[in-house]
């Protein structure tokens, strides 16, 4: 299988801060992987060893099947990447900072900074200096001088931050595009999964530097905790005739019966029958699927809210 | 080659398009307007002290309105100036990367960090010379509406020829700030040790040992209408210190972290 990113036993330690440790991935062709975790968690530092600003304290990178060595002129030809907050040079108009990036990719085409100028809908800005963009139109050109050269893969490191809500939907479907149509890899580093879960197709989940997890997108669907929540008048009593026909029942600080059992999620309408029959009829019963970010902060050990007796 | 060209291109329009060549001109031209006032008044001494230009205390001894002397001046004030305009260029050219963020896009690209390195001094060298004829061409302007005497061929070849070595060894001299303003990330620290280094030439040329000092020798060079009592071993003291400054900016571009 072809591999366009792989690590093994990557790490990079600061002093006596180790700021990614262990780190080995496999990213395959074609494939949109989220890289997700807190801020300072390590995702920028990976993409930076990964893109040679960075010389890894232990192991190694390998990036189209190039070693990645620091100051080397492979394989970034065919590489494009947008790193933390997109800079572009303030007095230059956006037309201009395209031209410098394209300038610094040689053998792209003059008009490849029209077309993409077009495509990520910087039209109206083209002439405007880039220090007067706003945050939406400065990630956009971010995102246009990552993708001006056609690259085989892309980093991009939180690249919705500061669009609107069509902003995403637009790049999110610009980035299906880019991968369904042109085989190109991405590599896509964020916090925020309800986001990355509809883009990507694999989620590596990194805290502390250590990568948690690493997960298929239907996977994830299935790591989610779900839980049937009930309300009655008589709590107790709802609870001790739950447990005497097999159901348990966790009480919780709300007034909520919790069941976690696979029988009660699959079944909640046996429940209702059974609490009505022993005189205990539910007021509420309801299941409830974990959300994505309560399912992430429950993995990196930073529980969301829940609320146990 | 084509990737230099087009490193070079892209030095050019960002330094064309910024404020700093109109900045670095100004402050330039602040040189040749000193001189021209005190070329003026040894040239009028009565007239500038009925109007009010200097008072009566005024001590015009040492200085006389002729080519020579306004040039050697010139040049004096180009060793002396130019190691600070020169090196807030080369702090600017560099330093900027890291100030407003965009260093990491000159980092995984296929073009060699080399080639962007060599460009933005190419653009150092080239933006120092402008500056030293602009500010040459002023000066002679001026020299010429105050109506300076001993204007012989002779004087004008060798003062043109002693500014523009003096340029040179200048621009050489200040190729190390550059490796500062990368190992600063920014502006502070090559202009501090701009400033150091001027202090010191100053202490350094009174206790004597000034041809040792390369950012003294510009300054030494000008006297005696060009060469001053300097030896061989000073030139290539200003040579290692330029060469230091290229490499020592390659190397860390190269191999040190890029946080930024």
């Amino acid at each position: 299988m072809n591999l366009p990113i792989e690590t093994v036993d990557l790490g990079k330690r600061y002093g006596k801060v180790i700021a990614v440790k262990h780190l080995s991935l496999r990213v395959a062709e074609g494939e949109i992987y989220a890289f997700l975790g807190l801020n300072g968690a390590g995702k920028t530092t990976t993409i930076r060893m990964l893109l040679g600003m960075i010389k890894p304290t232990w192991g190694s990178a390998q990036v189209l099947n190039t070693r990645i060595r620091p100051g080397s002129r492979e394989p970034w030809a065919s590489v494009g990447y947008l790193v933390e907050t997109p800079h572009s040079y303030p007095e230059l108009t956006v037309f201009e900072n395209l031209e410098v990036a394209r300038r610094l990719h040689p053998g792209t085409a003059p008009e490849a900074v029209g077309r993409i100028i077009e495509r990520m809908g910087l039209s109206a800005y083209a002439d405007r200096r880039a220090g007067t963009l706003s945050l939406g139109n400065a990630q956009r050109l971010g995102l246009a001088k990552a993708l001006l050269h056609t690259p085989r893969l892309l980093f991009l490191d939180e690249p919705a931050n500061g669009l609107d809500p069509a902003g995403i939907v637009e790049i999110r479907e610009l980035l299906l595009e880019l991968t369904r149509e042109q085989g190109v890899t991405v590599f896509l580093a964020s916090h925020i999964l309800a986001e990355v879960s509809r883009l990507a197709q694999r989620i590596g989940i990194i805290h502390q530097g250590h990568l948690l997890q690493e997960m298929d997108v239907d996977e994830l669907e299935r790591n989610r905790r779900r839980r049937l929540l009930l309300r009655a008048r008589d709590l107790e009593a709802a609870r001790l005739a739950l447990a005497t026909a097999g159901y348990p029942a966790e009480m919780l600080r709300d007034g909520t019966l919790e069941l976690t059992d696979l029988r009660s999620l699959e079944h909640p309408d046996d429940i209702a029958s059974l609490l009505v029959q022993v005189g205990v009829p539910p007021m509420q019963v309801l299941v409830e699927e974990e959300d994505l970010e309560q399912y992430f902060l429950r993995l990196v050990g930073m529980n969301g809210g829940q609320n146990h007796a | 080659m084509h990737d230099l060209t087009n490193a070079v291109w892209i030095e050019l329009r960002k330094a064309t398009r910024s404020r700093m060549p109109l900045f670095t001109a100004l402050g330039f031209l602040v040189l040749p307007c000193g001189l021209a006032f005190f070329m003026f008044i040894y040239k009028y001494p009565t007239f500038a002290r009925n109007i009010g230009l200097i008072s009566a205390k005024a001590n015009l001894v040492g200085g006389a309105a002729t080519w020579p002397y306004y040039l050697g001046v010139l040049g004096q004030a180009i060793a002396i100036g130019g190691i600070a305009v020169f090196s807030l260029v080369e702090s600017w050219v560099f330093g900027r990367e890291f100030v407003d963020g965009t260093l990491k896009d000159l980092l995984a690209v296929p073009v060699a960090r080399a080639n962007i390195l060599l460009a933005k001094f190419l653009v150092v060298a080239l933006w120092s010379l402008l500056l030293t004829v602009m500010l040459f061409l002023v000066s002679l302007l001026f020299g010429a509406v105050i109506g300076l005497s001993q204007g012989t061929a002779e004087v004008f070849w060798q003062g043109t020829a002693t500014l523009a070595v003096v340029a040179c060894l200048t621009i050489v001299n200040v190729f190390p700030f550059a490796f500062f303003a990368s190992l600063g990330r920014g502006y502070l620290l090559p202009m501090g040790v701009t400033l150091l280094v001027i202090v010191i030439a100053n202490f350094i040329v009174v206790a004597g040992w000034g041809n040792y000092f390369p950012w003294a020798v510009p300054a030494l060079y000008t006297q005696a209408g060009g060469k001053g009592n300097l030896e061989a071993a000073s030139y290539l003291l200003v040579l290692f210190t330029g060469l230091a400054g290229l490499t020592g900016t390659y190397f860390w571009w190269r191999f040190a972290d890029q946080n930024r």
